[in-house]
């Protein structure tokens, strides 16, 4: 990296060049000069490398539901790790240790997370309205009424109110982790965030044994369709999210947060949040209303 | 089978003769289903019938008005097949 001397900006005739001085970018043009705090990134592989691997996990995929051997294709999956964890090393690399996440830079970010939360809410909306259809003016092969004749529900005030509690509760934790890492006080806010990632995990562990022992599948009629592709997006979704914060937390951890600045962390959060918001819906719809 | 000429209607009009009345009639209007789609009124009617005939024995008249409105609405591959799942016990509905 260059430092350039404020007085003696002087631009190469006739192209453009890119600087970078601490937090800012610098274009060159042939006649003036352009800081701007937007992050104008290097040239990187990643994306299309990113894009081939991705055509692995897809034709693995394929060949997964067509029951054609998976064999030549397993090298899929750690390339695709290995680029992953190549490219978010680089943004690592460019945000905390070169600077170039300016405030601006950040609240792009936000931005572009709060739209893919919306993305991720429409994509809950679509199942729930499939459930609505279905449960409100229930068809006559299920005898007009719902949940279906024949259908042992789960008991609401078993095992899925002890998972909203734990969804609850470690949505708190985590608040009151970032809230101490806020303060500065860095190692009550590496407890509160055990106590999150335990509560996550204790609740992946109930559904997984609410689905190994439920009275009805996922092919069975709409109501088991509904139920398993809702709970089961859902789940996917908490895993996901846990993943999320295992890793911020492995950031914590390497100090890569400041009390300020933590984008990755706080958006993790956020992502909790809409999973936990989602659950509620879940329970109280599908669990209470729905049985 | 109590229609004589009302008076509302022509007199050489079926709705005055109460056998052509039985005859030519189908089923009637019901408010609970009033879109085209009638698969739930068909349902209705027919679920209607067997729990009446269970509450109140096989002869009793008033059921079979019941009777004629599934007859009427139901296509018969529905009837069919509901009567084949109350004779096995499979049939979705409390009778």
């Amino acid at each position: 990296m260059k430092s350039v001397s404020n007085k003696f900006l002087v631009s190469a005739k006739g192209f453009a060049a890119y600087f970078f001085s601490g937090k800012q970018s610098v274009v060159y043009y042939s006649t003036s000069v352009v800081r701007t705090p937007y992050h104008v990134v290097d040239p990187s592989p990643w994306p299309m490398i990113m894009g081939a691997n991705l055509w692995g996990v897809a034709a693995m995929f394929i060949c997964w539901v067509n029951e054609i051997s998976l064999d030549s294709l397993y090298w899929g999956i750690p390339l695709f790790v290995l680029t992953f964890y190549s490219w978010v090393r680089d943004i690592i690399n460019e945000a905390t240790f070169q600077g170039f996440h300016t405030e601006k830079v950040q609240s792009g970010l936000t931005l572009g997370f709060i739209l893919f939360l919306i993305s991720e809410l429409m994509l809950f909306f679509s199942f729930f309205w499939a459930f609505f259809h279905s449960a409100l003016s229930s068809s006559v092969e299920i005898g007009c009424c719902w949940p279906p004749v024949g259908l042992e529900c789960l008991d609401w005030s078993k095992v899925p109110l002890h998972n909203t509690a734990l969804l609850v509760a470690s949505s708190a934790s985590i608040t009151l982790s970032h809230n101490y890492l806020q303060w500065g006080d860095i190692w009550v806010a590496t407890a509160t965030y055990i106590a999150t990632l335990g509560l996550s995990v204790m609740f992946i562990k109930n559904q997984y044994e609410e689905y190994a022992w439920s009275s009805f599948s996922i092919s069975d009629g709409v109501y088991g369709s509904c139920f398993f592709m809702l709970t089961g997006l859902h789940g996917l979704h908490v895993i996901g999210g846990t993943c999320g914060l295992l890793f911020c937390f492995v950031r914590m951890m390497l100090l890569q947060f400041s009390s300020e600045h933590h984008v990755a962390l706080t958006l993790a959060i956020w992502y909790w949040h809409f999973v936990d918001i989602v659950w509620l819906g879940l329970f109280f719809i599908i669990y209470i209303w729905g049985s | 089978s109590f229609i004589r000429f009302s008076g509302k209607y022509p007199e050489h009009t079926h709705k005055n003769d109460p056998k052509a009345e039985e005859l030519l009639s189908t089923a009637k209007f019901d408010a609970r289903f009033q879109m085209c789609n009638q698969d739930k009124a068909c349902w209705q009617n027919y679920v209607d019938y067997f729990r009446c005939i269970k509450k109140k024995g096989e002869d009793y008249e008033p059921c079979n008005w019941f009777k004629k409105q599934y007859q009427a609405l139901c296509p018969g591959f529905w009837t069919e097949r509901w009567d084949e799942q109350r004779e096995a016990g499979a049939f979705p509905a409390k009778i």
